[in-house]
């Protein structure tokens, strides 16, 4: 009965419009005061459940993402991407691949990279003939990236949920891999569909030009190294890099370009605590609402009746995939990952599945949901980049769910493609 | 369980099939068997519930029945706690457990009634030591300017300021890559969690200076257990003290099976060390945190205990 | 209600300000936490929790911020609909819960406030309730701003739809 309440008041605060955080929260609050417990626990969750320490990160790659969209480091890393892959059929859609390539190796949020690519890419392609659609669609999906190539702070809420024992630099090195794959079945289908549509080329711009835009970006690519040489060799910790990133973002903003005006700080500052009070938030109420599930026995539950339906591994994986992708559909990602870790990670486990390898399924998974109706953020970021309405977008947008599910289904039955890199470390 | 009329729910942050949650499950058996059917006890393991500080909370305020917990988290709310979290308070294993089980053990768990809890017994959370990745320690000279991933705890900071080296608090599942990397230089912990966390892989040099014999204690919240009757309280108890010779032998068994499979790796282990100098180190801690009459009134009972 | 539409912008404006200097703050914090250890080869031990708690302060008050520009996350499907009288309804129903949400955070903050102002906080050595002042702050003003969106509508305002970008000073 308690379930239903929970559920029940979820559901209906959800359909009625209630920010997803309060969603969470008045549900659990409702169902603890139904339990006739001290409600007291749900505050306390929702205090614990964001001082975490690790979770400073969220912030701090979302602050440097949006210090690198307001200081000009975004633009000069799509130019480059320009110089590389603009001549090739499609040119702009492999550029759109290639540019979420180079951003989400700098930031972790797919919101972030769709709206910076999205902003820079959408009028250009319109611009040259392509269909509008086709220009949200393929700066939508490929945004996915962002969250498989390192640094991928959803990668330690992850981790955190888990227990804060799965290490972050592992999961970090188990991306690399999925997203290049993503990012090359990505580029396929954008060239089918460019062969299809007839869509134009443009000429090489040259090598000369591509030094010279190499230069231009050379500080955002360096950031890249920074991060990853940092870590290595010991002087940061995976998730102090984020701070590092916001450091060097400043720096190469404020003194390098001298791009980033004392208001464009002050607003990027505020823009970075308004997306992340939002997301500690919901990651907060989900902790109180995790609580609730575990209380209530949920995951006990689920892992019993999965092993009931069958004891393959493939089809339970399956399973789990399947029910993610329903669930990402109508929920954010942040909070989806601290909901179903502890339900789903012991059931994979039981199964033999690595944790670090689980970790970069329920992010790929979760991260096409971001991508889908009816509440994918980053599919609304994409259509309100292109202005046109939702439906249109996803009338033509399956080559490129396809290609996603194709990375899917590869990751998820060939776990070398995430566990071999992070191995050659050890 | 299902068929109890009361299924008590206990925390504990270990997984399923570490020793203490193992004991708590045993130890619901007995209470099952020994109430005809009416109490059992259902574990919530891996951390469920939260971690420690927000179970012990839980635990006060009558949200969950009982949890087992460390000490640790307990040095700032009961005074009375940060006695056996002393570094080298206890000489061997063997003599925390004479301690424990006599009245300065006694004295403790009664100290939990005054925080709206009962201490039922106390578990063992083995001896923790240095390990490294930089060079065997076999003095205290050797641990000068290192740098050691500590739990966020002033006593824990302030012993290893003491011994010279650079305390790091660090999330725990940053501690490997951060010792690969050479963040940090080392960690302190048990064999068991010095198996269990692949620790051992990247700093090979286990010193055995067990500077913290820190018992665990499994406690109940006063609002359920006063919703016991008095014989009910009385199983209860009995329940609990019978389930620690079963909580020893498990951590026993499973201390050896992670030091062969430590071993087995080729982990240099340091043994023939001197501790009087790490001891001697300790005389400013004491004087920081052994401040009231009571405290060193125990402190001395422990040292006098056999 | 234009006076206090104008009171009430000004505050979320100020707690803005606080937290985005929070945010900047725990920056330089952590900044210094790396630069110590590497460079300096010497820990510093509060960093840790005295970042946590300034990320504390800034999630509360920015989620408060939140309920009153509308930019929290949220699921609008059923309210295309219903017809507007209705919606209205819906909102201020919506409004209400996240109201009583707020009045929990202030009444159980408080009281875990209460509960652990004995304890001493590892690393910073202050008292454990301030481990709970910016969940208590953060619920006052999430009551307040809630409050005021409920009055605008019945005095017949525009507020801010979450998921949409409005102005509404
Ligand atoms: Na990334
Ligand atoms: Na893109």
């Amino acid at each position: 009965m308690e379930l239903y309440v929970l559920f029940g008041t979820f559901t209906f605060l959800l359909l009625i419009g209630t920010p997803v955080a309060f969603c969470l929260g008045v549900s659990s609050f409702a169902t603890i005061a139904y339990l006739g417990l001290p409600p007291v626990v749900v505050f306390q969750r929702l205090n614990s459940g964001v001082s975490v320490f690790a979770l400073m990160a969220i912030p701090f790659f979302i602050y440097a993402g949006d210090l690198m969209v307001r200081g000009d480091i975004a633009r000069r890393l799509v130019a480059l991407a320009g110089g590389f892959v603009g001549h090739l059929r499609g040119g702009l859609g492999q550029v759109n691949v290639l540019s979420s390539v180079m951003f989400g190796g700098v930031s972790g949020s797919a919101a972030a990279d769709a709206s910076a690519v999205g902003g820079l890419m959408v009028p250009q392609m319109k611009e040259r003939g392509y269909d509008t659609d086709y220009a949200v669609n393929i700066t939508v999906v490929s945004s996915i990236i962002a969250l498989l190539l390192p640094p991928s702070h959803n990668m330690i809420i992850y981790s955190i949920a888990a227990g804060g024992r799965i290490s972050i630099a592992d999961l970090f090195t188990a991306g690399i891999i999925p997203g290049f794959l993503l990012a090359g079945l990505l580029m396929v289908a954008a060239w089918g569909m460019a062969v299809r549509k007839g869509y134009p080329t443009q000429p090489f711009q040259g090598v000369r030009m591509l030094g010279t835009l190499f230069v231009s970006a050379a500080p955002g690519l360096i950031l890249v190294a920074i991060i990853f040489g940092g870590v290595r060799s010991g002087v940061f910790t995976a998730s102090e890099s984020s701070n590092i990133a916001v450091v060097y973002a400043l720096l190469v903003t404020f003194f390098v370009y001298r791009s980033l005006s004392w208001h464009d700080f002050i607003e990027a500052t505020f823009a970075a605590v308004r997306t992340t009070a939002m997301v500690l938030m919901v990651i907060g109420c989900a902790a109180a609402f995790g609580w609730l599930l575990a209380y209530t026995r949920v995951p006990a539950s689920m892992v019993a009746l999965l092993q009931g339906v069958s004891d393959n591994p493939i089809i339970i994986l399956l399973l789990l995939n399947l029910v993610l992708l329903i669930l990402g559909t109508f929920m954010d990602m942040s909070p989806l990952i601290v909901i179903t870790t502890p339900i789903f990670l012991p059931v994979a486990t039981a199964f033999g599945v690595d944790p670090v390898h689980f970790g970069v399924i329920l992010i790929l998974n979760l991260g096409i949901g971001l991508c889908t109706p009816p509440v994918g953020a980053v599919l609304f970021v994409g259509c309100a980049v292109g202005r046109i309405p939702v439906w249109d977008a996803v009338r033509t947008i399956w080559p490129f769910y396809g290609a996603a599910l194709v990375t899917l289904m590869l990751v998820t039955y060939i776990p070398a493609l995430s566990l071999w890199l992070p191995s050659l470390f050890k | 369980a299902a068929a109890c009329e009361v299924t008590l729910r206990s925390s504990d942050t270990h997984p399923e099939g570490y020793p203490t949650v193992v004991a708590v499950q045993k130890m619901g058996e007995m209470l099952e068997e020994r109430t005809g059917g009416k109490l059992c006890i259902e574990v919530f393991h891996s951390a469920q519930l939260g971690q420690e500080k927000d179970t012990i909370e839980q635990t006060q305020f009558g949200v969950i029945d009982m949890n087992r917990v460390s000490l640790g988290p307990f040095n700032n709310i009961i005074e009375e706690t940060q006695v056996p979290s002393l570094p080298f308070i206890f000489r061997s294993t063997d003599h925390m457990h004479r301690v424990m089980d006599g009245p300065v053990g006694q004295q403790i768990l009664d100290a939990f009634s005054d925080h709206d809890l009962v201490g039922l017994a106390f578990y063992d959370g083995g001896s923790r030591s240095f390990y490294n990745s930089q060079r065997p320690i076999r003095s205290i000279e050797d641990l000068a300017g290192m740098k050691f991933r500590v739990m966020q705890s002033d006593i824990f900071v302030d012993m290893v300021s003491a011994l010279g080296a650079n305390a790091t608090p660090m999330p725990y599942g940053e501690v490997y890559s951060s010792i690969q990397t050479g963040v940090i230089d080392g960690a302190e912990n048990n064999w068991p969690s010095y198996d269990s966390s692949g620790h051992f892989e990247v700093a090979q040099y286990y010193t055995l200076n067990q500077h913290l014999i820190v018992p665990e204690v499994l406690v109940m919240s006063k609002t359920s257990f006063d919703k016991l009757s008095a014989e009910e309280q009385d199983i209860v108890r009995q329940a609990a003290r019978d389930s620690v010779p079963v909580m020893r032998d498990l951590w026993q068994e499973r201390e050896k099976v992670s030091e062969q499979r430590v071993r087995d790796a080729g982990v240099e282990i340091i043994t023939d060390i001197d501790k009087t100098p790490f001891i001697e180190a300790m005389v400013p801690v004491y004087q920081k945190y052994v401040t009231s009459p009571k405290l060193q009134q125990m402190v001395a009972d422990i040292q006098a205990t056999e | 209600m234009k006076t206090i539409a104008l009171l009430t912008g000004r505050l979320a404006r100020v707690a803005l300000w606080v937290a985005g200097i929070g945010l900047v703050l725990m920056t330089v914090l952590i900044a210094a936490q790396v630069f110590w250890r590497y460079v300096l080869n010497d820990s510093i031990i509060w960093t840790e929790p005295a970042s946590v708690m300034i990320m504390g302060w800034f999630i509360f008050l920015g989620a408060a911020v939140g309920i009153r520009e509308g930019y929290h996350l949220s699921f609008d499907v059923l309210l295309y609909v219903v017809p507007q009288r209705i919606k209205l309804v819906l909102h201020s129903i919506s409004d209400l819960a996240v109201a009583g949400f707020g009045v929990g955070m202030i009444w159980y903050g408080w009281q875990l406030a209460e509960k652990t102002a004995g304890n001493k906080l590892p690393g910073l050595g202050i008292s454990g309730a301030f481990d709970f002042a910016p969940i208590v702050a953060g619920g006052v003003l999430i009551v307040l701003f809630s409050t005021e969106r409920i009055a605008r509508r019945a005095a017949g305002l525009p507020t801010a739809r979450f998921g949409e970008e409005a102005e509404i000073d």
